[in-house]
């Protein structure tokens, strides 16, 4: 330990200095204008009826789309850990794709499928029903957006998972769900945890299809980064700020909680 | 030394810490006992630098009127945005009830991609005029460059921004304004004087942003020497002091005629009282003496003279003057701006 200390000076001082600009200043930045004009500013920005429609807007839309993502994305982990199948790779492929199509396109062609003009929305017109420009558009595109996320933390640890445990559960006479309630849950345990989070925190943010599906409509789709957007636009920066710092705040506390929860897991602490 | 129930006190609050946000986030929608029921709503859209005179001042201002008349809440929805972005959004059927376009060419567009009835808007007061703002100038502080009309953006040095005519309703008035201002100074050679007075401006745009706002953040933001836009826009950091430069306004020019549609096809028939209410209100003199206020211009000429900051313009014109917004789409913006000056300048 000592050894490693010595002469740490130089390399850790220099990596502060290149992240200083680069990551460190602009996290501090948001609460040092947020906070610019005094606590009583602060709060006043918040407590606009247009900033709470939109933190507790984005916020229901990040429970919804946690609570149907963690289901949907740990039924299709359990279905590809378990099955082999043709095509399966390329299925694979293309639900993790999500996290690597720009969310503007998300958006666009959400808009141009479910939109008046696209293949459901003609489908759902004379139902009267109409889901873009509305909650339902935005959930659609967050739960798009986010599908990997759950994926991507319940996958890997059902490879891991001994296939034995289940056969032993099933030589014991335990069905499909007792096995999987009371021998495979337990196991995914951390990684439904930290997907759960992931999904959260990630809707929370989303911008870039959220902006194309919800018509920014506010009282109605406007969701807190779109809010933030539309109110730096407008040259109201310690409202943006105000509703920034509060977003910033959620996503510090998750992060928080992710690295203390599955980010250890199965290691001793020190 | 960890104690063994620790970890289930913090498993504990972090849960309660979770349900606490849930319930924050559904409050508004808890059928709580004693409060009021949801209000109507009417979903307005408009374009960009409508947003602070609708949701500060005219739309709260008939929410009162409404509530004294029927005792019913009305909740506005509102959106801003470029006209054109506006337009296009209502064609892929946002749930608007009205808007406020920047020009009447937007609410053609609507007319033909079927949102609105061909015409509708002109049975409305004033043809659907909701109110009007000049072209102006706005050069650097003390005006270096020496800018007093369009003509001087074409004099050598000069760098313009401009908004974007394919993205932006104001850019197609600020083309109109620097054509009409050339020709009607020339009559009898009005499309070559406007050829000229176009093709000396366009070869000093030094950036061309996607809307009118964006143009003025462009300017603020120190690039070039003069910027094309509403005086609207400008009239109040003008009067605050906090614009980076001055308004000149040129002795002719245009004023922009923003347009008011109603998309039917949105409105229930139980909303019809309360949709119309709305449409007249906008051109009562409560509605007007608010848009003055916020340096829009009245339809009613007599209500101007209460906001002592609208400059004098010697020559104003409109978009009647040329022919209407589909003669001078097609003869000016893409007969002469985009297919002769543009393609002379190899922009």
């Amino acid at each position: 330990m000592i050894g490693r200390r010595n002469g740490a000076g130089i390399p850790v001082g220099l990596l502060v200095l290149v992240l200083l600009p680069l990551i460190l200043m602009p996290i501090a930045a948001v609460f040092v204008f947020a906070f610019r004009g005094g606590p009583g500013e602060f709060l006043k920005a918040l407590r606009t009826e247009d900033a709470q429609f939109a933190l507790r807007f984005s916020l229901l839309i990040a429970f919804l789309t946690a609570a149907i993502n963690a289901v949907l994305g740990t039924w299709a982990a359990y279905v590809l850990a378990k099955h082999r199948f043709r095509g399966e790779r390329p299925l694979a492929i293309a639900i993790n794709l999500p996290v690597a199509i720009p969310t503007v396109v998300v958006g666009t062609s959400l808009l141009l499928l479910w939109g008046p003009i696209g293949l459901f929305g003609k489908l759902l017109a004379p139902l009267g029903l109409q889901p873009m420009f509305t909650p339902a558009g935005v959930l659609l595109a967050h739960l798009f957006v986010t599908f990997p996320y759950m994926l991507g933390a319940v996958k890997p640890l059902l490879d891991e998972l001994e296939v034995t445990y289940e056969e032993a559960a099933y030589t014991l006479g335990a069905g499909r769900w007792q096995t999987f309630r009371y021998v495979i849950l337990p196991a995914l345990k951390g990684g439904l945890f930290s997907g759960t989070l992931l999904t959260f925190a990630h809707s929370l943010g989303e911008f870039g299809a959220t902006v194309m599906v919800s018509g920014n409509l506010r009282l109605r789709t406007q969701t807190a980064p779109l809010y933030i957007f539309a109110q730096f636009e407008a040259g109201k920066v310690a409202q943006a700020n105000a509703v920034a710092a509060v977003l910033a705040a959620l996503s510090f506390v998750i992060f928080f909680f992710l690295l203390r929860y599955s980010g250890t897991t199965g290691k001793e602490r020190t | 030394m960890r104690s063994p129930f620790r970890p289930r006190l913090e498993g504990g609050l972090v849960t309660a810490a979770g349900l606490a946000l849930l319930l924050y986030a559904v409050w508004p929608w808890l059928p709580v006992p004693g409060r009021p029921a949801r209000p109507r709503t009417v979903v307005f859209y408009g374009f960009s630098i409508l947003g602070e005179a609708l949701n500060e001042d005219v739309l709260p201002e008939f929410a009162r009127g409404w509530r004294q008349r029927t005792g019913e809440r009305v909740e506005f929805i509102t959106s801003f945005a470029g006209s054109g972005t506006v337009t296009n959004q209502l064609t892929l059927g946002v749930p608007a009830q009205v808007a406020l376009l920047s020009l009447e060419l937007d609410a053609e567009r609507l007319a033909a991609a079927g949102v609105v009835a061909a015409g509708s808007w002109r049975h409305l007061p004033h043809g659907g005029v909701v109110n009007r703002t000049p072209f102006v100038l706005v050069v650097r502080r003390g005006n270096p460059k020496g800018i007093h009309d369009f003509s001087d953006l074409a004099r050598p040095g000069v760098r313009v921004v401009h908004p974007d005519p394919m993205t932006s309703g104001g850019a197609n008035w600020a083309l109109l304004a620097e054509y009409g201002a050339a020709a009607r100074r020339f009559p009898g050679r009005e499309e070559e004087a406007g050829f000229e007075a176009l093709r000396g401006v366009w070869r000093h745009v030094v950036a061309q942003a996607a809307s009118a706002r964006a143009a003025r953040t462009q300017f603020e933001n120190g690039f070039g020497d003069v910027l094309v836009t509403y005086e609207q826009d400008v009239l109040r950091d003008a009067a605050r002091g906090t614009l980076p430069g001055e308004i000149v306004y040129p002795p002719s020019t245009v004023l922009s005629e923003h347009t008011l549609v109603v998309v039917d096809r949105n409105v229930a028939p139980a909303d019809r009282p309360l949709i119309g209410a709305l449409v007249q209100y906008l051109w009562s003199e409560t509605a007007q003496r608010l848009f003055v206020r916020r340096g829009f211009r009245s339809v009613d000429e007599g209500l101007n003279a209460a906001n002592p900051a609208f400059g004098r313009i010697q020559d104003p014109f409109r978009v009647a003057d040329f022919g209407g917004w589909d003669r001078v789409k097609k003869e000016i913006v893409d007969g002469i701006w985009k297919d002769r000056v543009m393609k002379e300048i190899g922009k």
